[in-house]
């Protein structure tokens, strides 16, 4: 009886990229704010990589209206209690602060207003990679509506996946030596460790009503595609070989295949 | 604020006629639609964007293999606490002075979350105008004394239209009637505005259990987790956030370290 809302393939590639913009920024303020001067290069990947990805978010998240030209309507009122109306807010105030912190990276000088403010940033990062799962998790459908855990998985998935994404421009801007390298690859660990963990707690938690991912049609790719290559995979190779930069890479492409595999399979398991 | 305005349905009176369902595709201008093979006289499945008011025909197996043939005129429910009002971010969705929910056709940019917030499957997209469709209770006959189309048109008086406190006073009494007469099943839904949804404005006499009308027992809005499930994040973002600081953390500064 109950009717889907036909988010798609745009809204899966929203929540995808929406959760690497979110990731990229809180570490790169985290690694500005407790790092060594050494991380300055992922602070500032992280911040030019939320850039770009949350500006594709707000093309993504016009360009499925129904009617785009619209999308000022989302501003006419604040919603506090509804994800859809603070997210509409929220995606651009995280915009704002990442054009301020992608321009103040390239400063020494004003070191200490560029932290200030990635840790403000941080705080619309964390938010922009969990509240789709809210969002989710706050409509009548079954198995979304029921998954109360929703917006902490998607959380951890984005941090896992902005990680990754940091750690893959390192290495192909050459920056991905000593230190830096090594502590992002660290914290993606702990990323994927806690991912694993908050799934874990996710699938007990919705018992049978997990039942549209775990099994059927979707199954095949949720255990093969995340849990297993996307998470399992990439931690196993991390802990083994991290330092061997290949095996680290591997490893991020397969946690982003994951957070991939994460949305797509959440969004259409019930929308199909 | 009026007195609420209602509409009570009472399914035992519905001849299946589908005169309420005529009357609303011609008072609100909605087109024609490829038909639905439903095994049923009942045409379409369920709620469209050019569907509002539906009858729905249900036939139930008996135990003594005879069958029982329920009827019943279905409608947006216009929820005194609806999931689609809470949704809509940009205020498109409306409570009228009536206590009616309408939906603003100008203001509208189709993100589809009341969609998927209704817990009755009630709105829907329409892919023409870009934006979500659903039943107003006719908003500019109501306005004008009217009465929706549909209960206009019902030759029965099974769609009732009128001050809420008075449509519960009579179904009450009609209940008690039916029961009488041995309709053991007999039951109001959504009468009791302290029950599911703060009650609706839309609410029904129904002859057997919701289930059987494929209506949830408990419907419950759906915005209610919202605070739980974003405490929940907020401890995911502590776990990797310390997890980050952990990996970040400014030790053995100017010499190399290995956290691995
Ligand atoms: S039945 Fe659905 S569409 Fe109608 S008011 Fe309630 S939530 Fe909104
Ligand atoms: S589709 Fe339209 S009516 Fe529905 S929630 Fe979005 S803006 Fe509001």
């Amino acid at each position: 009886m109950l009717k889907t809302p036909g988010w798609e393939w745009m809204i899966v590639v929203y929540f995808f990229v929406g959760g690497i913009a979110g990731g990229a920024y809180f570490t790169a303020a985290l690694a500005d704010t407790f790092g060594t001067r050494r991380d300055g290069t992922v602070t500032r990947v992280g911040y030019l990589l939320a850039l770009p990805l949350v500006a594709l978010c707000g093309i993504l998240l016009i360009a499925d209206l129904g009617v785009p030209t619209r999308f000022m309507n989302m501003l006419r009122v604040f919603k506090f209690w509804n994800p859809m109306s603070i997210g509409a807010w929220g995606v651009g105030i995280f915009g704002l602060f990442s054009v301020v912190s992608a321009g103040l990276s390239f400063s020494e000088r004003l070191a200490t207003l560029r932290r200030g403010v990635g840790l403000v940033g941080m705080i619309f990062g964390f938010f922009l990679a969990s509240y789709t799962g809210v969002l989710l998790s706050t409509t009548a459908q079954p198995f979304w509506g029921e998954a109360r855990l929703m917006g902490a998985l998607f959380l951890a998935s984005g941090a896992s996946t902005g990680m990754a994404a940091v750690s893959l421009v390192l290495l192909l801007i050459g920056g991905a030596t000593g230190e830096g390298w090594r502590k992002i690859r660290w914290a993606d660990r702990s990323s994927m460790v806690i991912e694993l963990v908050v799934l874990g707690v996710f699938l007990a938690a919705l018992g049978a009503a997990a039942r549209p991912i775990t099994t059927g049609h979707f199954a095949p790719l949720f255990w093969g595609g995340l849990v297993g290559a996307g998470l399992l995979v990439p931690l196993g190779l991390d802990i083994v070989a991290h330092r061997v930069k290949v095996v680290g890479a591997l490893s991020a492409v397969l946690v982003l295949v994951g957070g991939f595999v994460l949305r797509y399979v959440v969004l259409m398991s019930i929308q199909s | 604020m009026a007195r609420t305005l209602a509409m009570f349905t009472d399914t035992s009176l519905c001849i299946g006629c589908r005169a309420c369902q005529v009357a609303c595709k011609q008072w609100n201008e909605l087109g024609q639609e490829v038909p639905e093979w439903t095994g049923t006289y009942q045409n379409h499945a369920h709620f469209t964007d050019k569907t509002f008011r539906l009858v729905r025909f249900i036939e139930e197996p008996k135990p003594q293999g005879q069958m029982a043939w329920l009827l019943m005129s279905d409608v947006c429910k216009h929820c005194a606490d609806a999931g689609c009002l809470n949704a809509c971010p940009t205020g498109a969705i409306e409570r009228t002075a009536f206590g009616t929910v309408n939906i603003n056709q100008d203001v509208c940019n189709g993100c589809r979350y009341c969609v998927s917030a209704c817990p009755f499957g009630v709105v829907t997209f329409n892919h023409d105008t870009g934006t979500a469709h659903k039943c107003s209770f006719c908003n500019d006959r109501i306005h004008n004394g009217l009465g929706p189309a549909c209960a206009k048109a019902c030759p029965t008086e099974s769609i009732q239209f009128g001050f809420r406190d008075d449509l519960v006073a009579k179904a009450t009494k009609r209940v008690a009637a039916l029961q009488a007469m041995g309709f053991k099943e007999a039951q109001l839904y959504g009468a009791d505005s302290q029950g599911f949804l703060g009650g609706l404005n839309a609410f029904f006499l129904l002859l057997a259990k919701p289930a059987t009308y494929n209506l949830p027992d408990n419907p419950q809005v759906p915005q209610r987790n919202v605070v739980r499930d974003s405490v929940f994040s907020l401890g995911s973002a502590l776990l990797v956030g310390l997890g980050a600081i952990f990996a970040f953390r400014r030790r053995g500064e100017g010499k190399e370290s290995d956290h691995a």
